[in-house]
């Protein structure tokens, strides 16, 4: 999770210690191209393809991370 | 070479097309003279939503096409200088392709304007092909194709698009990525040309990704709440969707491509890319394992030119080496539609390989 959470802290503009599964996205600059990049970032850390619309419907880094995990499966 | 021996089908990642006995000849592209940079965009949308789009998209300046210009008008300078370096006679021209979703009319067809324009023959085959992103790669195909079956010998290929004309300049996805640029390619019937490999496909699903839904005949799609408070006759272009898009259906093709092309990644001089947004590109380099160095990329300086990429990095980053010695090229154009082309050829010098300023 390590390189997912320093890519995310990049992404959302937040230091990376504040990045935990509680962390509410609307808190930070989650728009549009934080969308993007997060997809970017999943495909590299998990190989992993998230569509944008249930990314943008995420409000949590925990629910990007349930996202990530029902891809897995 | 015969028909016969020409493979196509159907493969994973498209139609898998093999089409031999022409080569490129010339290629010359035509920009505006109007170079816009970001400054202005700045006073629009604020400085830090400039930095945040501009760091993703990668584009630092692009030719922008004032309002009485178009396509034709790009196709048509880059035609006449393509036509007269080649020392090539205009009447001795079979066919014309123009592939543009900018054309100058819904009727006639662009390409009969610009036959006449070019001087070329009244026994020219003209038509346009409405096709974007991926226009070139087809435009390749179906003029290969055409020499290799007989019906012409020499064919042009005018490629080009001037999207900002339809982009709103307030729309901050749209409007500080685009640019304009029209390219006219040269073919020619050659019989010991080498083989050209090409993977077609389509995906219609993506339709309403990236669409101008107003000024043809269709109906607007009434009820997609993307387009509420947007003017329906701009371009209309859902990032993440065609970003997803690329990531899922391109690291296939390329692979795919390099397959039906039967030599490795390492044997190709150059893998052109079209130009779509220099985060995505980064991307893609990234996730097909490609040597970066030769994934040329000049979004920065023209921004995305639609279909028109493709041919402006063979005039831009890679003129020098066309001219001296060609080389193994891979080509991959997809968006708009969906529609996704991909061309592996190899080529000899090309004889004229310029990019000029239209005024």
């Amino acid at each position: 999770m390590t390189e997912f959470y320093e890519g995310l802290a990049e992404i959302l503009e937040v230091d990376v210690r504040k990045v935990t599964p509680a962390l509410d996205l609307q808190t930070c600059s989650w728009d549009s191209l934080a969308v993007v990049s997060t997809i970017a970032l999943a495909d590299d850390c998990f190989n992993v393809l998230l569509d944008g619309q249930s990314l943008g419907e995420c409000n949590t880094v925990g629910d990007i991370e349930q996202l990530i995990e029902s891809k897995k499966g | 070479m015969t028909v016969a021996e020409v493979g196509s089908g159907d493969g994973a990642c498209g139609r898998e097309v093999v089409a031999g006995g022409a080569r490129i000849a010339g290629v010359v592209s035509c920009v505006p003279t109007r170079e816009v940079d970001n400054a202005g965009f700045v006073e629009r949308f604020g400085e830090q939503a400039v930095h945040d789009v501009v760091k993703m998209i990668g584009v630092t300046r692009r030719r922008h096409v004032d309002a009485g210009t178009t396509t034709r008008d790009l196709c048509r300078v880059a035609g006449q200088r393509l036509l007269a370096d080649l020392a090539w006679d205009p009447a001795g021209i079979d066919a014309l392709i123009f592939v543009t979703q900018t054309p100058d009319f819904r009727l006639p067809a662009t390409a009969c304007v610009l036959q006449a324009e070019l001087g070329l023959s009244t026994s020219c085959i003209a038509f346009d092909i409405n096709l974007g992103c991926s226009g070139y790669p087809y435009a390749l195909w179906l003029g290969m194709t055409m020499i290799q079956s007989g019906a012409a010998r020499r064919v042009l290929l005018a490629v080009g698009d001037t999207v900002t004309r339809m982009v709103d300049p307030a729309d901050r996805a749209t409007a500080m990525i685009f640019g304009d640029a029209g390219t006219v390619t040269a073919l020619e019937a050659s019989a010991d040309a080498p083989r050209a490999s090409f993977v077609l496909g389509t995906d219609g699903r993506g339709a309403s990704h990236l669409i101008v839904p107003e000024g043809a005949f269709g109906r607007t799609p009434a009820d997609d709440p993307r387009l509420r408070d947007r003017d329906p006759a701009c371009l209309f272009m859902d990032g993440g969707e065609i970003f997803n898009f690329t990531l899922r259906a391109i690291p296939p093709l390329v692979a795919r491509t390099m397959a039906l092309g039967g030599v490795p990644a390492v044997e190709y001089d150059a893998f052109l890319f079209h130009q779509a947004n220099r985060f995505m590109l980064n991307h893609l380099v990234k996730k097909c394992k490609l040597p970066a160095d030769r994934v040329p990329i000049n979004i920065g300086d023209y921004g995305n030119t639609s279909s028109a990429s493709i041919p402006l990095l063979m005039t831009t980053s890679l003129r020098e080496q066309l001219r001296e010695r060609g080389g193994r090229l891979a080509m991959f154009g997809f968006g708009v539609g969906y529609s996704w082309g991909a061309a592996a050829l190899e080529t000899g010098p090309v004889r004229v390989v310029e990019t000029i300023d239209y005024d």
